[in-house]
Protein backbone atom coordinates (compact mmCIF):
# COMPACT_ATOMS: atom_id res chain seq x y z
CA UNK A 1 0.00 0.00 0.00
CA UNK A 2 2.55 2.21 0.93
CA UNK A 3 4.63 1.61 -2.22
CA UNK A 4 1.13 2.21 -4.55
CA UNK A 5 1.16 5.27 -2.76
CA UNK A 6 4.96 6.33 -3.63
CA UNK A 7 4.29 5.00 -7.22
CA UNK A 8 0.66 7.47 -7.14
CA UNK A 9 3.28 10.20 -5.85
CA UNK A 10 5.64 10.08 -8.59
CA UNK A 11 3.07 9.44 -11.17
CA UNK A 12 1.05 12.78 -10.63
CA UNK A 13 3.80 14.74 -9.38
CA UNK A 14 5.72 15.44 -13.21
CA UNK A 15 3.63 17.64 -15.39
CA UNK A 16 4.33 14.87 -18.17
CA UNK A 17 1.40 13.03 -16.89
CA UNK A 18 -0.76 15.90 -16.72
CA UNK A 19 0.32 17.17 -19.87
CA UNK A 20 -0.35 13.84 -21.87
CA UNK A 21 -3.57 13.20 -20.77
CA UNK A 22 -5.16 16.96 -20.46
CA UNK A 23 -3.92 16.88 -24.48
CA UNK A 24 -5.34 13.80 -25.01
CA UNK A 25 -8.77 14.40 -23.31
CA UNK A 26 -9.12 17.75 -24.89
CA UNK A 27 -8.38 16.45 -28.76
CA UNK A 28 -10.91 13.80 -28.09
CA UNK A 29 -13.52 16.58 -26.89
CA UNK A 30 -12.24 18.33 -30.28
CA UNK A 31 -13.09 15.19 -32.53
CA UNK A 32 -16.00 13.73 -30.69
CA UNK A 33 -17.80 17.04 -30.78
CA UNK A 34 -16.85 17.84 -34.87
CA UNK A 35 -18.01 14.03 -35.51
CA UNK A 36 -21.50 14.12 -33.56
CA UNK A 37 -21.91 17.79 -35.46
CA UNK A 38 -21.34 16.05 -38.96
CA UNK A 39 -23.02 12.26 -38.23
CA UNK A 40 -25.81 11.02 -37.10
CA UNK A 41 -25.80 8.53 -34.69
CA UNK A 42 -28.36 5.99 -36.32
CA UNK A 43 -26.18 5.92 -39.04
CA UNK A 44 -22.80 5.20 -37.07
CA UNK A 45 -23.83 3.31 -33.93
CA UNK A 46 -21.89 4.42 -30.68
CA UNK A 47 -18.80 2.63 -31.24
CA UNK A 48 -17.96 4.01 -34.53
CA UNK A 49 -18.64 7.72 -32.72
CA UNK A 50 -16.52 6.01 -29.59
CA UNK A 51 -13.79 5.24 -32.06
CA UNK A 52 -12.96 8.46 -33.75
CA UNK A 53 -11.51 10.32 -30.32
CA UNK A 54 -10.53 7.39 -28.80
CA UNK A 55 -7.22 7.21 -30.64
CA UNK A 56 -4.41 9.73 -29.70
CA UNK A 57 -6.07 8.75 -26.06
CA UNK A 58 -4.24 5.14 -26.72
CA UNK A 59 -0.88 6.30 -27.59
CA UNK A 60 -0.50 8.13 -24.82
CA UNK A 61 -1.33 5.73 -21.96
CA UNK A 62 -0.10 3.58 -23.77
CA UNK A 63 3.85 6.43 -23.63
CA UNK A 64 2.65 6.98 -20.23
CA UNK A 65 2.82 3.36 -19.37
CA UNK A 66 6.56 3.22 -21.03
CA UNK A 67 7.41 6.24 -19.23
CA UNK A 68 6.18 4.90 -15.44
CA UNK A 69 9.47 2.80 -15.56
CA UNK A 70 11.85 3.73 -18.12
CA UNK A 71 12.29 7.68 -16.63
CA UNK A 72 13.55 5.75 -13.32
CA UNK A 73 16.43 4.55 -15.36
CA UNK A 74 16.85 7.44 -17.74
CA UNK A 75 17.21 9.78 -14.56
CA UNK A 76 19.06 7.29 -12.21
CA UNK A 77 16.13 7.08 -9.82
CA UNK A 78 15.96 3.43 -10.08
CA UNK A 79 18.52 3.26 -7.40
CA UNK A 80 16.60 5.45 -4.80
CA UNK A 81 13.59 3.20 -5.50
CA UNK A 82 14.78 -0.07 -4.65
CA UNK A 83 16.84 1.36 -1.98
CA UNK A 84 13.39 1.74 -0.22
CA UNK A 85 12.50 -1.17 -1.59
CA UNK A 86 15.36 -3.62 -1.87
CA UNK A 87 12.59 -6.55 -2.63
CA UNK A 88 12.07 -5.58 -6.19
CA UNK A 89 8.56 -7.48 -7.17
CA UNK A 90 6.67 -5.47 -4.57
CA UNK A 91 7.84 -2.27 -6.69
CA UNK A 92 6.57 -3.49 -9.70
CA UNK A 93 3.42 -4.64 -8.39
CA UNK A 94 2.75 -1.47 -6.91
CA UNK A 95 3.60 0.13 -10.35
CA UNK A 96 1.42 -2.07 -12.06
CA UNK A 97 -1.13 -1.20 -9.84
CA UNK A 98 -0.86 2.20 -10.25
CA UNK A 99 -0.93 2.08 -14.36
CA UNK A 100 -4.39 0.06 -14.30
CA UNK A 101 -5.80 3.13 -11.83
CA UNK A 102 -4.37 6.12 -13.78
CA UNK A 103 -6.02 4.15 -17.04
CA UNK A 104 -9.05 3.36 -15.34
CA UNK A 105 -9.56 6.96 -13.98
CA UNK A 106 -8.45 8.23 -17.29
CA UNK A 107 -11.25 5.46 -18.86
CA UNK A 108 -13.80 7.40 -16.50
CA UNK A 109 -12.63 10.71 -17.60
CA UNK A 110 -12.94 9.59 -21.38
CA UNK A 111 -16.69 8.96 -20.39
CA UNK A 112 -17.25 11.57 -18.99
CA UNK A 113 -16.30 14.09 -22.11
CA UNK A 114 -17.69 11.81 -24.40
CA UNK A 115 -20.97 11.03 -22.99
CA UNK A 116 -21.06 15.18 -21.57
CA UNK A 117 -20.73 15.97 -25.30
CA UNK A 118 -22.05 13.60 -27.57
CA UNK A 119 -25.74 12.24 -25.93
CA UNK A 120 -27.18 15.39 -25.09
CA UNK A 121 -26.11 16.44 -28.76
CA UNK A 122 -27.51 13.45 -30.31
CA UNK A 123 -30.60 13.85 -28.21
CA UNK A 124 -31.44 17.38 -28.79
CA UNK A 125 -31.21 16.63 -32.31
CA UNK A 126 -34.07 14.65 -31.80
CA UNK A 127 -32.07 11.06 -32.50
CA UNK A 128 -33.06 8.24 -30.45
CA UNK A 129 -29.99 6.60 -28.27
CA UNK A 130 -28.76 3.06 -28.03
CA UNK A 131 -30.21 1.45 -25.16
CA UNK A 132 -28.30 1.98 -22.55
CA UNK A 133 -27.23 -1.02 -21.95
CA UNK A 134 -25.43 -0.95 -24.83
CA UNK A 135 -23.79 2.48 -24.36
CA UNK A 136 -22.63 0.88 -20.84
CA UNK A 137 -20.75 -1.52 -22.64
CA UNK A 138 -19.03 0.51 -25.21
CA UNK A 139 -17.99 2.76 -22.67
CA UNK A 140 -17.15 -0.25 -20.42
CA UNK A 141 -14.80 -1.78 -23.17
CA UNK A 142 -12.88 1.70 -23.35
CA UNK A 143 -12.14 2.22 -19.92
CA UNK A 144 -11.03 -1.56 -19.74
CA UNK A 145 -8.48 -0.94 -22.70
CA UNK A 146 -7.26 2.27 -21.04
CA UNK A 147 -6.43 0.48 -17.79
CA UNK A 148 -4.71 -2.55 -20.10
CA UNK A 149 -2.81 -0.41 -22.06
CA UNK A 150 -1.23 1.19 -19.95
CA UNK A 151 -0.09 -2.13 -18.05
CA UNK A 152 1.11 -2.94 -21.76
CA UNK A 153 3.10 0.22 -21.82
CA UNK A 154 5.07 -0.52 -18.26
CA UNK A 155 5.63 -3.96 -19.39
CA UNK A 156 7.58 -3.18 -22.47
CA UNK A 157 9.54 -0.37 -20.84
CA UNK A 158 9.85 -2.87 -18.08
CA UNK A 159 11.64 -5.31 -20.50
CA UNK A 160 13.99 -2.35 -22.84
CA UNK A 161 14.69 -0.22 -19.89
CA UNK A 162 15.68 2.93 -22.68
CA UNK A 163 13.40 5.31 -23.26
CA UNK A 164 13.54 6.24 -26.42
CA UNK A 165 13.86 2.45 -27.60
CA UNK A 166 11.05 1.41 -25.91
CA UNK A 167 8.26 4.02 -26.25
CA UNK A 168 9.49 3.45 -30.28
CA UNK A 169 9.29 -0.80 -29.50
CA UNK A 170 5.49 -0.26 -27.77
CA UNK A 171 4.04 2.03 -30.56
CA UNK A 172 5.46 -0.13 -33.19
CA UNK A 173 4.43 -3.57 -31.72
CA UNK A 174 0.96 -2.39 -30.79
CA UNK A 175 -0.20 -0.29 -33.40
CA UNK A 176 2.36 -1.09 -36.45
CA UNK A 177 3.14 -4.79 -36.38
CA UNK A 178 0.21 -6.79 -34.15
CA UNK A 179 -2.69 -5.72 -36.90
CA UNK A 180 -0.61 -7.87 -39.52
CA UNK A 181 -1.12 -11.24 -38.51
CA UNK A 182 -4.72 -10.55 -39.23
CA UNK A 183 -4.15 -10.97 -42.60
CA UNK A 184 -3.11 -14.00 -42.34
CA UNK A 185 -5.34 -16.60 -43.21
CA UNK A 186 -7.18 -18.40 -40.37
CA UNK A 187 -7.97 -17.09 -36.75
CA UNK A 188 -4.38 -16.34 -35.64
CA UNK A 189 -5.04 -11.91 -35.73
CA UNK A 190 -7.47 -12.04 -33.17
CA UNK A 191 -5.09 -13.23 -30.80
CA UNK A 192 -2.81 -10.06 -31.32
CA UNK A 193 -3.25 -6.89 -28.97
CA UNK A 194 -4.85 -4.47 -32.21
CA UNK A 195 -7.78 -7.45 -33.05
CA UNK A 196 -8.08 -7.69 -29.81
CA UNK A 197 -8.29 -4.37 -28.69
CA UNK A 198 -10.92 -3.51 -31.30
CA UNK A 199 -12.88 -6.80 -29.96
CA UNK A 200 -12.68 -5.06 -26.77
CA UNK A 201 -13.94 -2.27 -27.77
CA UNK A 202 -17.03 -3.77 -29.38
CA UNK A 203 -15.27 -2.89 -33.60
CA UNK A 204 -18.20 -4.73 -35.31
CA UNK A 205 -15.77 -6.22 -37.98
CA UNK A 206 -13.43 -7.22 -34.72
CA UNK A 207 -16.19 -8.72 -32.89
CA UNK A 208 -18.18 -10.54 -35.58
CA UNK A 209 -15.65 -11.89 -37.46
CA UNK A 210 -12.98 -11.99 -34.26
CA UNK A 211 -13.46 -12.74 -30.73
CA UNK A 212 -16.23 -11.17 -28.49
CA UNK A 213 -15.45 -7.94 -25.94
CA UNK A 214 -14.66 -10.19 -23.10
CA UNK A 215 -12.51 -12.19 -24.91
CA UNK A 216 -10.93 -9.48 -26.47
CA UNK A 217 -10.61 -7.98 -22.92
CA UNK A 218 -8.88 -11.55 -22.34
CA UNK A 219 -6.81 -11.52 -24.65
CA UNK A 220 -5.25 -8.12 -24.48
CA UNK A 221 -5.16 -8.75 -20.47
CA UNK A 222 -2.96 -11.97 -20.84
CA UNK A 223 -0.10 -9.75 -22.94
CA UNK A 224 -0.05 -7.05 -20.68
CA UNK A 225 0.12 -9.16 -17.83
CA UNK A 226 2.97 -11.51 -19.61
CA UNK A 227 5.31 -8.33 -20.97
CA UNK A 228 4.74 -7.42 -17.37
CA UNK A 229 5.98 -10.49 -15.52
CA UNK A 230 8.60 -10.90 -17.84
CA UNK A 231 9.80 -6.99 -17.49
CA UNK A 232 9.52 -8.19 -13.49
CA UNK A 233 12.12 -10.90 -13.50
CA UNK A 234 14.48 -9.05 -15.85
CA UNK A 235 14.56 -5.74 -13.27
CA UNK A 236 14.69 -9.02 -10.37
CA UNK A 237 17.69 -9.90 -11.85
CA UNK A 238 19.55 -7.41 -13.45
CA UNK A 239 22.25 -4.93 -11.74
CA UNK A 240 21.23 -1.17 -10.67
CA UNK A 241 23.98 0.98 -11.96
CA UNK A 242 21.68 3.91 -12.78
CA UNK B 1 29.14 -7.27 15.07
CA UNK B 2 30.02 -4.79 11.73
CA UNK B 3 27.55 -2.39 10.72
CA UNK B 4 28.71 -2.74 7.37
CA UNK B 5 30.50 -5.81 5.93
CA UNK B 6 31.99 -7.25 2.58
CA UNK B 7 33.46 -10.66 2.89
CA UNK B 8 35.84 -11.86 -0.14
CA UNK B 9 33.33 -9.23 -2.45
CA UNK B 10 33.78 -9.58 -6.23
CA UNK B 11 32.08 -7.99 -9.01
CA UNK B 12 32.91 -8.90 -12.47
CA UNK B 13 31.32 -7.04 -15.61
CA UNK B 14 32.38 -8.77 -18.43
CA UNK B 15 36.03 -9.41 -18.71
CA UNK B 16 36.59 -6.31 -15.96
CA UNK B 17 37.12 -7.00 -12.26
CA UNK B 18 35.49 -3.94 -10.66
CA UNK B 19 35.74 -5.43 -7.49
CA UNK B 20 38.66 -8.22 -6.81
CA UNK B 21 38.45 -10.01 -3.43
CA UNK B 22 37.67 -7.33 -1.34
CA UNK B 23 37.14 -7.80 2.10
CA UNK B 24 36.68 -4.92 5.41
CA UNK B 25 34.43 -4.23 7.99
CA UNK B 26 33.11 -0.49 9.42
CA UNK B 27 32.20 0.08 12.74
CA UNK B 28 29.44 2.21 13.92
CA UNK B 29 30.03 5.80 16.10
CA UNK B 30 32.74 6.57 13.76
CA UNK B 31 33.16 8.20 10.42
CA UNK B 32 34.72 5.73 7.55
CA UNK B 33 36.30 7.26 4.48
CA UNK B 34 36.70 4.92 1.71
CA UNK B 35 39.53 6.24 -0.57
CA UNK B 36 40.77 5.20 -3.83
CA UNK B 37 41.30 6.77 -7.31
CA UNK B 38 38.58 7.37 -9.65
CA UNK B 39 37.15 4.15 -10.90
CA UNK B 40 38.68 2.23 -8.24
CA UNK B 41 35.49 -0.10 -7.37
CA UNK B 42 34.31 2.45 -4.61
CA UNK B 43 30.92 3.21 -5.90
CA UNK B 44 30.68 -0.84 -7.09
CA UNK B 45 31.27 -1.73 -3.46
CA UNK B 46 28.34 0.65 -2.27
CA UNK B 47 26.26 -0.83 -4.44
CA UNK B 48 26.59 -4.43 -3.68
CA UNK B 49 26.24 -2.85 -0.24
CA UNK B 50 22.64 -1.30 -0.78
CA UNK B 51 21.77 -4.29 -2.40
CA UNK B 52 21.55 -2.54 -5.95
CA UNK B 53 23.76 -5.04 -7.63
CA UNK B 54 24.64 -8.75 -7.24
CA UNK B 55 28.28 -9.94 -6.32
CA UNK B 56 29.84 -12.20 -8.94
CA UNK B 57 30.96 -13.49 -5.52
CA UNK B 58 31.44 -13.08 -1.72
CA UNK B 59 29.40 -10.92 0.32
CA UNK B 60 27.93 -7.65 1.28
CA UNK B 61 26.08 -7.44 4.73
CA UNK B 62 24.17 -4.81 6.47
CA UNK B 63 23.68 -5.24 10.11
CA UNK B 64 25.09 -8.59 9.72
CA UNK B 65 22.43 -9.55 7.07
CA UNK B 66 21.99 -8.97 2.97
CA UNK B 67 20.69 -5.78 2.06
CA UNK B 68 17.76 -7.34 0.37
CA UNK B 69 16.89 -8.57 3.95
CA UNK B 70 16.45 -5.33 6.23
CA UNK B 71 12.95 -5.06 7.56
CA UNK B 72 12.98 -1.13 7.34
CA UNK B 73 15.55 -0.28 4.19
CA UNK B 74 15.10 3.76 4.89
CA UNK B 75 15.70 3.40 8.59
CA UNK B 76 18.16 0.79 8.67
CA UNK B 77 20.58 2.70 5.72
CA UNK B 78 20.78 5.76 4.07
CA UNK B 79 22.75 6.16 1.23
CA UNK B 80 23.45 9.12 -1.42
CA UNK B 81 25.00 7.94 -4.73
CA UNK B 82 24.97 10.21 -7.34
CA UNK B 83 24.02 14.03 -7.27
CA UNK B 84 22.22 13.65 -10.82
CA UNK B 85 19.24 10.76 -9.82
CA UNK B 86 16.77 13.05 -9.74
CA UNK B 87 13.71 13.49 -12.29
CA UNK B 88 13.80 17.11 -13.29
CA UNK B 89 10.50 17.42 -13.60
CA UNK B 90 9.80 16.82 -9.73
CA UNK B 91 9.98 19.08 -7.57
CA UNK B 92 12.98 18.85 -4.73
CA UNK B 93 9.87 18.58 -2.11
CA UNK B 94 8.20 15.44 -3.62
CA UNK B 95 11.32 13.84 -4.37
CA UNK B 96 11.13 13.12 -0.87
CA UNK B 97 7.26 12.46 -0.60
CA UNK B 98 7.64 9.64 -3.17
CA UNK B 99 10.55 8.34 -0.66
CA UNK B 100 8.27 9.16 2.73
CA UNK B 101 5.38 7.46 0.97
CA UNK B 102 7.01 4.23 0.49
CA UNK B 103 8.39 4.30 3.92
CA UNK B 104 5.82 5.41 5.43
CA UNK B 105 7.56 8.54 7.03
CA UNK B 106 5.07 11.57 8.17
CA UNK B 107 5.53 14.83 6.26
CA UNK B 108 6.77 16.66 9.03
CA UNK B 109 9.84 14.73 8.85
CA UNK B 110 9.96 16.06 4.79
CA UNK B 111 10.24 19.98 6.49
CA UNK B 112 12.81 18.61 8.79
CA UNK B 113 15.34 17.35 6.29
CA UNK B 114 14.65 20.10 3.93
CA UNK B 115 15.84 22.46 7.09
CA UNK B 116 18.74 20.83 7.71
CA UNK B 117 19.99 20.79 4.51
CA UNK B 118 18.64 24.50 3.98
CA UNK B 119 16.94 23.61 1.02
CA UNK B 120 13.34 24.81 2.49
CA UNK B 121 13.30 27.91 0.23
CA UNK B 122 13.53 26.07 -3.08
CA UNK B 123 11.92 22.75 -1.85
CA UNK B 124 9.15 23.46 -4.54
CA UNK B 125 10.93 24.70 -6.92
CA UNK B 126 11.71 21.36 -10.12
CA UNK B 127 14.99 19.45 -9.92
CA UNK B 128 16.00 20.18 -12.98
CA UNK B 129 16.77 23.99 -12.33
CA UNK B 130 19.12 23.24 -9.18
CA UNK B 131 22.72 23.57 -8.84
CA UNK B 132 25.25 20.70 -8.47
CA UNK B 133 25.45 21.61 -4.80
CA UNK B 134 21.84 22.13 -4.59
CA UNK B 135 21.11 18.28 -5.84
CA UNK B 136 24.03 17.42 -3.78
CA UNK B 137 22.31 18.09 -0.74
CA UNK B 138 19.09 16.94 -1.70
CA UNK B 139 20.52 13.72 -2.11
CA UNK B 140 21.64 14.01 1.27
CA UNK B 141 18.23 15.10 2.26
CA UNK B 142 16.92 11.70 0.82
CA UNK B 143 19.32 9.61 3.08
CA UNK B 144 18.63 11.27 6.62
CA UNK B 145 15.12 11.13 5.95
CA UNK B 146 14.22 7.77 7.69
CA UNK B 147 16.89 8.69 10.45
CA UNK B 148 18.56 5.85 9.28
CA UNK B 149 21.46 4.03 11.48
CA UNK B 150 24.12 3.58 8.85
CA UNK B 151 24.49 6.35 5.88
CA UNK B 152 25.81 5.16 2.92
CA UNK B 153 27.48 8.49 0.85
CA UNK B 154 29.86 8.51 -2.32
CA UNK B 155 31.46 11.65 -2.79
CA UNK B 156 29.17 13.69 -1.46
CA UNK B 157 31.18 16.72 -1.57
CA UNK B 158 31.28 16.87 -4.92
CA UNK B 159 29.61 20.00 -5.97
CA UNK B 160 29.67 21.77 -2.42
CA UNK B 161 31.42 25.09 -1.62
CA UNK B 162 33.69 25.41 0.63
CA UNK B 163 30.54 26.56 3.20
CA UNK B 164 28.98 23.58 2.05
CA UNK B 165 31.75 21.37 2.77
CA UNK B 166 31.77 22.66 6.35
CA UNK B 167 28.74 21.61 6.61
CA UNK B 168 28.84 18.55 5.53
CA UNK B 169 31.53 17.63 7.70
CA UNK B 170 29.88 18.53 11.04
CA UNK B 171 26.81 16.87 9.97
CA UNK B 172 28.89 13.92 9.44
CA UNK B 173 31.03 14.36 12.21
CA UNK B 174 27.31 14.93 14.32
CA UNK B 175 25.85 11.87 13.18
CA UNK B 176 28.60 9.61 13.90
CA UNK B 177 28.90 10.62 17.33
CA UNK B 178 25.47 10.09 17.84
CA UNK B 179 26.37 6.40 17.52
CA UNK B 180 25.67 6.30 13.35
CA UNK B 181 27.74 4.57 10.98
CA UNK B 182 29.21 6.67 8.65
CA UNK B 183 31.09 5.46 5.12
CA UNK B 184 31.78 8.46 2.97
CA UNK B 185 33.90 7.82 -0.26
CA UNK B 186 36.11 10.14 -1.87
CA UNK B 187 39.04 10.53 -4.44
CA UNK B 188 39.95 13.41 -2.74
CA UNK B 189 41.83 12.52 0.07
CA UNK B 190 41.74 16.61 1.82
CA UNK B 191 37.90 16.24 1.64
CA UNK B 192 38.27 13.34 3.94
CA UNK B 193 41.35 13.59 6.30
CA UNK B 194 39.50 16.54 7.91
CA UNK B 195 36.23 14.07 9.26
CA UNK B 196 37.31 10.21 8.76
CA UNK B 197 38.58 8.45 12.08
CA UNK B 198 39.14 5.49 10.07
CA UNK B 199 40.23 5.10 6.35
CA UNK B 200 40.13 2.53 3.70
CA UNK B 201 41.96 2.84 0.58
CA UNK B 202 41.11 0.44 -2.33
CA UNK B 203 42.81 0.30 -5.68
CA UNK B 204 41.87 -1.56 -8.73
CA UNK B 205 39.15 -3.15 -6.85
CA UNK B 206 41.92 -4.70 -4.25
CA UNK B 207 42.45 -3.39 -0.75
CA UNK B 208 45.43 -1.61 -0.04
CA UNK B 209 45.02 -0.01 3.87
CA UNK B 210 42.94 0.04 6.81
CA UNK B 211 44.18 2.35 9.19
CA UNK B 212 42.89 4.81 11.46
CA UNK B 213 43.74 8.32 10.83
CA UNK B 214 46.49 8.69 12.96
CA UNK B 215 48.40 5.59 12.08
CA UNK B 216 48.33 7.18 8.40
CA UNK B 217 49.74 10.13 9.38
CA UNK B 218 52.48 11.60 11.72
CA UNK B 219 51.06 15.08 11.06
CA UNK B 220 54.58 16.47 9.73
CA UNK B 221 54.90 17.83 6.63
CA UNK B 222 57.19 15.79 4.11
CA UNK B 223 57.78 18.77 1.93
CA UNK B 224 58.01 22.33 2.20
CA UNK B 225 58.69 25.48 -0.05
CA UNK B 226 61.11 27.76 1.81
CA UNK B 227 61.74 31.30 -0.11
CA UNK B 228 64.76 32.66 1.35
CA UNK B 229 67.25 35.82 0.68
CA UNK B 230 69.69 33.33 -0.19
CA UNK B 231 68.58 30.75 -1.33
CA UNK B 232 71.50 29.46 -3.48
CA UNK B 233 73.54 29.18 -0.65
CA UNK B 234 70.59 27.54 1.68
CA UNK B 235 70.21 24.93 -1.40
CA UNK B 236 74.12 24.19 -0.65
CA UNK B 237 73.90 23.96 3.30
CA UNK B 238 70.53 21.69 3.16
CA UNK B 239 72.05 18.41 2.00
CA UNK B 240 74.74 18.31 4.42
CA UNK B 241 71.86 18.22 6.68
CA UNK B 242 70.02 15.15 5.30
CA UNK B 243 67.79 16.99 3.13
CA UNK B 244 67.00 16.64 -0.36
CA UNK B 245 66.74 20.01 -2.29
CA UNK B 246 65.18 21.29 -5.10
CA UNK B 247 64.43 24.39 -7.14
CA UNK B 248 61.64 25.70 -7.65
CA UNK B 249 61.36 28.78 -9.73
CA UNK B 250 64.24 31.38 -9.16
CA UNK B 251 63.31 32.25 -5.63
CA UNK B 252 62.16 29.07 -3.84
CA UNK B 253 63.22 25.82 -2.90
CA UNK B 254 61.54 22.64 -2.46
CA UNK B 255 62.93 20.77 1.09
CA UNK B 256 61.78 17.26 1.44
CA UNK B 257 63.27 14.21 3.20
CA UNK B 258 65.28 14.18 6.42
CA UNK B 259 65.81 17.45 8.31
CA UNK B 260 63.72 18.76 6.22
CA UNK B 261 61.46 20.32 9.19
CA UNK B 262 60.53 23.99 9.40
CA UNK B 263 62.65 23.89 12.96
CA UNK B 264 65.88 22.43 11.10
CA UNK B 265 65.55 24.76 8.27
CA UNK B 266 65.38 27.69 10.01
CA UNK B 267 67.86 27.19 12.27
CA UNK B 268 70.23 26.84 9.80
CA UNK B 269 69.09 29.92 7.83
CA UNK B 270 69.67 31.50 10.95
CA UNK B 271 73.23 29.55 11.37
CA UNK B 272 74.20 30.83 7.64
CA UNK B 273 72.66 34.69 8.23
CA UNK B 274 69.76 34.40 5.60
CA UNK B 275 66.61 35.70 6.36
CA UNK B 276 63.35 33.05 6.05
CA UNK B 277 60.57 34.82 3.48
CA UNK B 278 58.36 31.79 3.32
CA UNK B 279 58.30 28.64 4.74
CA UNK B 280 54.93 26.18 3.65
CA UNK B 281 54.06 22.72 3.80
CA UNK B 282 52.92 21.24 0.63
CA UNK B 283 52.04 18.28 1.29
CA UNK B 284 51.46 15.97 4.22
CA UNK B 285 52.57 12.99 4.55
CA UNK B 286 49.01 11.41 4.51
CA UNK B 287 48.43 13.26 1.15
CA UNK B 288 51.80 11.64 0.28
CA UNK B 289 50.82 8.03 1.76
CA UNK B 290 47.79 8.45 -0.26
CA UNK B 291 49.41 8.74 -3.82
CA UNK B 292 52.03 6.05 -2.67
CA UNK B 293 49.66 3.84 -2.19
CA UNK B 294 46.70 4.09 -4.54
CA UNK B 295 49.57 5.19 -6.84
CA UNK B 296 47.73 8.22 -8.46
CA UNK B 297 50.33 11.20 -9.64
CA UNK B 298 47.69 13.84 -9.38
CA UNK B 299 44.70 13.19 -7.07
CA UNK B 300 41.51 15.94 -8.63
Amino acid sequence: MRLLRSESIKLLSVRTTWLMLGIGLLVEALFAGLYVGLVSLDDVGPVREVQTSVGLLMVMLLVLGVLSITTEFRHGTASTTFLASPKRYPVLVAKLGAMLAIGLLTGLAFVAVNGGLALPLFSSRGESLPPAGEIVRVYAGVVASFALLCAFGLGVGAIVRNQVGAIIAAIAFFFVLSPLPELLPGDIGDYFPAQAIGSLHGLPDATEEGLGQVAGGVVLAAWSLALWLIGTVLIGHRDLNE
Amino acid sequence: MPQLEVRNLTKRYGKTVAVDDLSFSVEAGQVTGFLGPNGAGKTTTMRALLGLIRPTSGEAMVEGRPPAEMAEPLRTVGAALEATAFHPGRSGRNHLRVLAASAGIPASRIEEVLEMVELSGSASRRVGGYSLGMRQRLALAAALLGEPRILILDEPANGLDPQGMRWLRDLLRGQAAAGRTVLVSSHLLSEVAQTADELIVIRNGKLIAKASLDEFTSGEASQLRVRCSDPARLAEALPGRGASVARDGDAALLVSGSGSGGEAIGELALELGIAIHELTPLRSNLEERFLELTGEEAVG
